[in-house]
């Protein structure tokens, strides 16, 4: 029989020990990751999450994102949605594609999000659309205009803000009636202004018959507009279109002044005009430009009066855009359509509660909030169905600056099939 | 569109007001390279950095735009100074050009333009700034009316350079300038303090570059991704005159403006930003050294 030297022993024991403790150990692991599992889908059951990316670069983004967060906490501190708590989620996707993309399926298959709200840029929103109709999760899309957005068929998506082929039709009138039809078109790169500049020249077409007189398509964050506006200055346009996001368009405004385009040449702004940047950066080059959006703080409304207010109070901003506004509305209608909907909201339920939520909002009609027009939505995936807001407001800038002032034009309401 | 000589002087104008901003960040390139060795890749931030002092002392100071743009300068002097005896003194003194020491010196460039960018979005945020002043009505020369920050513009970037071109012309301190440049060790060994002056090269060269970044304000606000772009055409303004040559970075810049210009114009608008980097490819193709380069010149 081999003898075991007490060196050797004394080795032995401890590794005996520790194999005794490893496989403890291991019992422990699995007992206290089960234990985790089960309190983290407990802690998932009962609650309704909801997923929101947007371009949150700029002070306003963040602070549309910040607005949405401080009403979800506030419906949550009022005793949530029947009892349930929403659980959200924000990401900032930088209005870059790819992380808007990034994002969403971060929220779909990690978060499980219940609902997917964004995002603030069409070029981030668009390939959004095909994520969650394959994931079937409900979309609800805050600020981008580009109508193509609805245009995919996806059973999946509702819009809140008015949908670029109104906006068109109601500029391409105006313009047609009250400026002429000799235009000059500027066109950033991004998807909205893409979206708005093709629908401002197809409804001048279809509605006068007139063709652009210049069209120059730009990148999306273009500094440099002089060669663009030295031609248009010898064009001899009624107006010119600048359709672009806001700090280009501030810029582009500013650079038309300085090759000498005059104030009697009217600058048409995309719905982006509406943020404000573009009077802040562009200062008196923002006098008279005109624009369609879905709310102006020159609204005289109770409820729009005091909206304001709570911006200024809450957000430090003198007057909020309609970006503002449509991130407020989009979370009321979001708690409308929660309250109707059945949920389960058990670990089981995903799919069906998701279902119940998309089925909710399609249920919204004629909610009256801060939005230019009633909002409804329905079942059909169609651009009829879930644009849901069809009223514009005209406005133009009477002052430029960090103070701004604007005035309503005009207030229209479009049928619901309008440039389809 | 009709072709009118108007049009296409304007056009050249305004290729000429732009291109001289290029080629004042360009001499700054060219000038860090004939005396360190190395191509600073961070130099677009220093740029927009300057733009962010003169808007900070123009608009929040109230102090006048001629005082803004010597204390942006002033300022993004020191600051390069600091960077290049902090980050970069290191990795220069183990030599540039096609060293290891030199490709450390290129990452570490790269590095200290997303840090820089980083600090100025803490401090400004990503939202573009105004900066707006009044310079008067634009000047009218027939059917073209030029405003005054594009005069402006031109008339200080040709009085910087021709000011830089007599300090290393006509001045001693100058002449050892150019002696650091041209041989390190041998300048070492005839008294010149090489350390220092290879500091003084780092900050005239962002000084210049601040200086563009507060010219170039008034025409397209202030914003933290600035640099990115102009430090493109600066280095395709830098190579077109010849890599290392302080006059070729001028001209190279001025040609760079004018063809971007006139590509945009006459061929198609929406590829401005393309042009630049075909006449860079042109001039390439032709004479590779560029159009003031030396052509025997090795840098190691």
């Amino acid at each position: 029989m081999k003898r075991i030297m007490p060196s050797q022993h004394k080795r032995a024991k401890p590794f005996q020990r520790s194999k005794q403790m490893k496989k403890g150990n291991k019992l422990i692991s699995v007992l206290v990751l089960a234990g985790m599992m089960l309190s983290a889908v407990s802690a998932m059951a009962g609650e309704i999450r909801i997923g929101i990316t947007m371009r949150m670069v700029s002070e306003n983004g963040q602070k549309y994102g910040q607005m949405m967060m401080d009403e979800i906490d506030l419906i949550n501190k009022g005793g949530g949605i029947n009892g349930n708590q929403i659980v959200a989620t924000l990401m900032n996707d930088e209005c870059k594609s790819d992380k808007g993309v990034a994002n969403a399926n971060k929220m779909i298959f990690q978060k499980k999000v219940h609902l997917v709200v964004g995002s603030s840029c069409s070029s981030v929103t668009l390939p959004i659309v095909d994520v969650t109709a394959k994931a079937e999760v409900p979309q609800i899309v805050p600020h981008s205009t580009n109508s193509k957005i609805t245009q995919k068929g996806s059973a999946w998506v509702f819009r809140v803000p008015v949908s670029g082929r109104f906006y068109g039709g109601v500029n391409a009138k105006y313009t047609g009636e009250n400026i002429g039809t000799r235009i000059a078109y500027i066109c950033a790169a991004d998807a909205a202004s893409q979206g708005d500049c093709e629908k401002m020249q197809g409804q001048m077409k279809s509605q006068f018959g007139a063709s652009p007189v210049y069209v120059a398509q730009v990148q999306e964050k273009e500094v440099d507009f002089r060669t663009h506006m030295q031609k248009i200055k010898t064009a001899n346009v009624d107006g010119v279109m600048i359709a672009a996001l806001a700090e280009t368009m501030a810029r582009a405004l500013v650079q038309s002044y300085e090759a000498g385009i005059g104030p009697e040449v009217r600058r048409i702004g995309s719905s982006s005009a509406s943020n404000s940047p573009v009077p802040a950066i562009a200062g008196d080059a923002a006098k008279g430009v005109f624009f369609t959006a879905a709310y102006s703080h020159s609204d005289k409304r109770p409820i729009a009066r005091l909206f304001n207010e709570m911006v200024r109070k809450r957000y430090g901003i003198h007057a909020p855009d309609h970006d503002f506004s449509q991130a407020y509305d989009l979370i009321r209608i979001v708690e409308i359509a929660l309250e109707n909907a059945d949920l389960e909201l058990t670990s089981s339920s995903l799919k069906q509660d998701r279902i119940a939520i998309r089925d909710a909002i399609a249920g919204v009609r004629n909610y009256q909030g801060l939005a230019s027009g009633p909002i409804s939505f329905c079942s059909d995936p169609a651009p009829v169905c879930r644009d849901g807001n069809r009223t514009a407001v005209l406005i133009a800038y009477t002052k430029g600056g960090e103070k701004y002032e604007l005035e309503v034009l005009a207030r229209v309401t479009m049928p619901m099939d309008f440039g389809l | 569109m009709e072709f009118d000589f108007n049009s296409l002087f304007a056009f050249i104008i305004f290729g000429i007001t732009i291109g001289v901003v290029y080629g004042m960040v360009a001499l700054g390139i060219s000038l860090i390279y004939s005396g360190l060795d190395i191509v600073h890749f961070a130099h677009g931030e220093i740029y927009m950095f300057g733009a962010f002092f003169g808007l900070v002392m123009a608009k929040d100071m109230s102090i006048p735009y001629p005082a803004a743009l010597i204390g942006a300068m002033v300022l993004a002097g020191l600051m390069g100074m600091l960077i290049e005896r902090v980050f970069y003194r290191r990795l220069t003194r183990s030599g540039g050009g096609y060293t290891v020491a030199g490709m450390g010196m290129i990452i570490c460039g790269f590095g200290m333009s997303v840090a820089l960018m980083n600090v100025a979005f803490l401090i400004w945020g990503a939202d573009a700034k105004p900066f707006s002043i009044n310079l008067g009505m634009p000047l009218q020369l027939g059917n073209i009316s030029i405003p005054q920050s594009y005069i402006i513009t031109a008339v200080i970037s040709f009085l910087l350079m021709g000011m830089l071109h007599f300090f290393l012309k006509y001045t001693k301190l100058g002449l050892a300038v150019r002696a650091v440049a041209q041989n390190k060790d041998i300048a070492y060994l005839m008294g010149i303090n090489v350390p220092v002056f290879i500091s003084l090269i780092f900050g005239l060269a962002c000084a210049l570059a601040a200086a563009a970044g507060v010219l170039i304000g008034p025409m397209q606000s202030v914003q933290v991704e600035m640099g990115y772009l102009m430090l493109m055409k600066a280095f395709a303004a830098a190579v077109v005159g010849g890599f290392g040559s302080l006059p070729g970075a001028l001209l190279g810049g001025i040609l760079v403006g004018i063809f971007e210009n006139l590509g945009a114009a006459y061929i198609s608008p929406s590829h401005k930003d393309i042009y630049a980097f075909l006449l860079l490819i042109l001039v390439l193709m032709i004479r590779p050294s560029g159009l003031f380069g030396i052509e025997a010149k090795v840098k190691a």
